[in-house]
């Protein structure tokens, strides 16, 4: 086994880390206080950058790079603005990888390149108001009418919803087979008759993510927008959130190492009774286990990108890295703003808004409840 | 037209720097190393000069160990077309006049059009190894530069001088240029880039053919600044204070002889 980062993987740390110190962070407290997305700069930056298709071949307009280059950026990102992260994580796991891994030729040549080149930005709408963990409960539907599929329905808690373009939907073609099988995954353009937005989310976390309700009213769309064949819609799911788990495992990581990292600082510069508290064993233990959880959450992610990167099965890795990496996030997150006592408390300090933010990490793209369930029935299988 | 950048990998100065055992240098164990922040405007302003020109080629130069070729990736995925690594470990406790030499005996042949380096190296800060390369070369060489561009086979560039006052400096090509802090805005290194800079070129060297000069300087111990005693504060009528300072200049500095 190769502990080590190659040449590649170092300099698009770097590079990602100089970007986001430089670009990103400025701006992180102001945009989650105005619940503000800049997609100038959250979006069009990283597509500058070449960071919107990372994972996917040159041929689609992609980087070529490796799920681990994928993970240390989206780390990185969220090291300073968990927002930005996710805004990267849900375009390019959620939406551009089930094109990529689900679509025609035609497909991917139409919506992929866009998506991997970052012109336009994606969203994935799964989620319902009664179908959350459930998500064979699927209400939204899809009626064939010669050739166009007409969609009805809701979706809510959509991150990137109302700016994306692109949205990969699940709905429900056949009513009468039994719960997951009847649905099918669709390929739905901002701007199509019948494709509205609802209201906007206010959220206690990453509120510079806009998170929206899709709402389809007889939305005609072309029968060469269903991805995949009829009733794999499930499955494709399935699939697409193993890979998005990954990206949210590394939102998670970046959270716990920005907690971790304002907290040292904080430590050694804060002094009490003489002495900077750093010096004191109870701070130093805590800052310890924080560091040591981080580290194993760390391996478990940059494994889980590593199996996913190279053909290997990877369901179990990666629900393990984002229940690792979502409690230790919530953790270290909560911890650092002990740390910081009273100031930690105040906005004037980061990590009130990284305890906020970590929240989300343990409860979407699969509750740790979800995970666990994973975890558990493939080992007493 | 052939471009030349000269780069050096130095310690991240916010590193917590450790004199070594010998006493001589610090200590490079545990230290995060980088591209020194002179050299990646001198490297931008390369890669410019050959996307002005289009039919350029960008060659980046390192001496060290293989710990440079880290630092020479990210030149190339800035943009440089190939790489020279002259493999020294002991390029360290080398003066500028040795190092130039090594350089020179290596451009000579090449005959570049346009030489860049930084102005001095964050470690050393000797700001000699440009200026020497060009005496050794027989070119002209402009230090410090904030502004560049290029027509014609001829340079117009601006040197910082004291007191914010620029010097506008015309000079015919072929020639040597020592970047200065603000130069230009080094790009990031974009990941399609990232992914080129592998299939570049990056030949090794052995220091050995190239260093013809021997080592001019020693250095014999390198130490922190001792800490000093509080500062004096003098009281009482000018005239007197005037007496009391210049006794302590003549006396307890080399400010006045």
């Amino acid at each position: 086994m190769n502990f080590e980062l190659t040449e590649e993987q170092n300099l698009i740390r770097d590079m990602v880390r100089e970007f986001a110190e430089a670009e990103v962070a400025p701006t992180a407290a102001l945009r989650d206080e105005e619940e503000r997305f800049d997609r100038a700069l959250m979006f069009d930056r990283l597509a500058e950058l070449g960071l919107t298709g990372i994972v996917f071949p040159e041929e689609y307009g992609g980087a070529g790079a490796d799920y681990l280059s994928y993970a240390i950026a989206v780390e990185e990102l969220s090291r300073v603005c968990a927002s930005t992260g996710v805004t990267l994580s849900a375009h390019l796991s959620l939406c551009a990888n089930p094109i990529y891994l689900f679509g025609s030729e035609e497909q991917k040549r139409q919506f992929l390149v866009p998506l991997a080149q970052g012109e336009k930005l994606g969203a994935f709408g799964l989620t319902e108001p009664s179908a959350g963990s459930d998500a064979g409960g699927t209400k939204t539907t899809a009626v064939k009418d010669g050739n166009e599929w007409i969609l009805n329905g809701t979706k809510i808690f959509i991150t990137n919803a109302g700016d994306a373009e692109t949205y990969v939907v699940l709905a429900r073609t056949d009513k009468e087979a039994l719960k997951h099988y009847g649905i099918s995954a669709f390929i739905v353009e901002k701007g199509t008759p019948g494709f509205s937005f609802g209201k906007k989310e206010k959220k206690m976390g990453i509120r510079s993510s806009p998170t929206m309700e899709l709402v389809f009213e007889n939305c005609r769309i072309p029968r060469g927008q269903m991805l995949g064949e009829e009733g794999q819609g499930f499955k494709i799911a399935m699939k697409t959130l193993d890979g998005g788990r990954i990206g949210i495992a590394s939102q998670a990581l970046g959270i716990a190492q920005g907690a971790l990292e304002a907290a040292v600082n904080y430590a050694k510069d804060r002094k009490q009774f003489d002495t900077p508290i750093a010096r004191f064993q109870g701070v130093q233990f805590q800052l310890a286990d924080m560091a040591t959880q981080i580290e194993a959450a760390r391996l478990l992610v940059y494994s889980s990108a590593y199996k996913a990167g190279n053909g290997l099965s990877y369901s179990q890795a990666s629900a393990m890295a984002k229940l690792m990496a979502s409690e230790t996030a919530m953790r270290v997150s909560t911890q650092a703003v002990q740390i910081l006592g009273g100031y930690g408390y105040t906005r004037e300090f980061p990590v009130e808004r990284m305890m906020r933010d970590a929240k989300i990490t343990e409860i979407y793209e699969g509750t740790s409840e979800v995970q666990r369930l994973v975890i558990g029935t493939a080992l007493t299988r | 037209m052939k471009i030349l950048v000269c780069i050096k990998q130095v310690p991240d100065m916010e590193s917590k720097f450790k004199i070594a055992g010998d006493g001589k240098w610090y200590d490079s164990a545990d230290l995060v190393f980088r591209m020194n922040e002179y050299d990646e405007y001198a490297v931008e302003q390369a890669v410019r000069l050959k996307e002005q020109v289009g039919s350029a080629d960008v060659t980046v130069l390192s001496i060290g160990g293989d710990r440079v070729k880290e630092t020479m990736k990210k030149a190339l995925a800035m943009g440089c077309d190939r790489g020279v690594h002259i493999a020294d470990n002991q390029a360290w406790a080398k003066d500028p006049m040795v190092i130039a030499g090594i350089i020179a005996e290596y451009a000579g042949p090449e005959s570049f059009s346009c030489i860049f380096t930084g102005m001095q190296s964050q470690d050393r800060g000797s700001a000699q190894t440009g200026v020497l390369l060009a005496e050794m070369l027989g070119l002209p060489c402009v230090t410090t530069i904030v502004d560049f561009s290029y027509s014609d086979g001829r340079f117009t560039v601006k040197r910082e001088l004291e007191g914010g006052i620029k010097a506008l400096v015309n000079v015919q090509g072929p020639a040597v240029f020592t970047c200065q802090l603000g130069l230009n805005t080094p790009r990031y290194p974009t990941l399609p880039n990232i992914m080129k800079a592998k299939k570049k070129e990056l030949q090794s060297l052995p220091v050995e053919h190239l260093q013809k000069i021997a080592l001019h300087q020693k250095t014999e111990r390198l130490f922190f600044p001792e800490k000093k005693s509080g500062g004096l504060v003098l009281e009482g009528d000018a005239a007197d204070l005037a007496d009391r300072l210049i006794t302590i200049l003549k006396q307890k500095t080399a400010v006045l002889a």
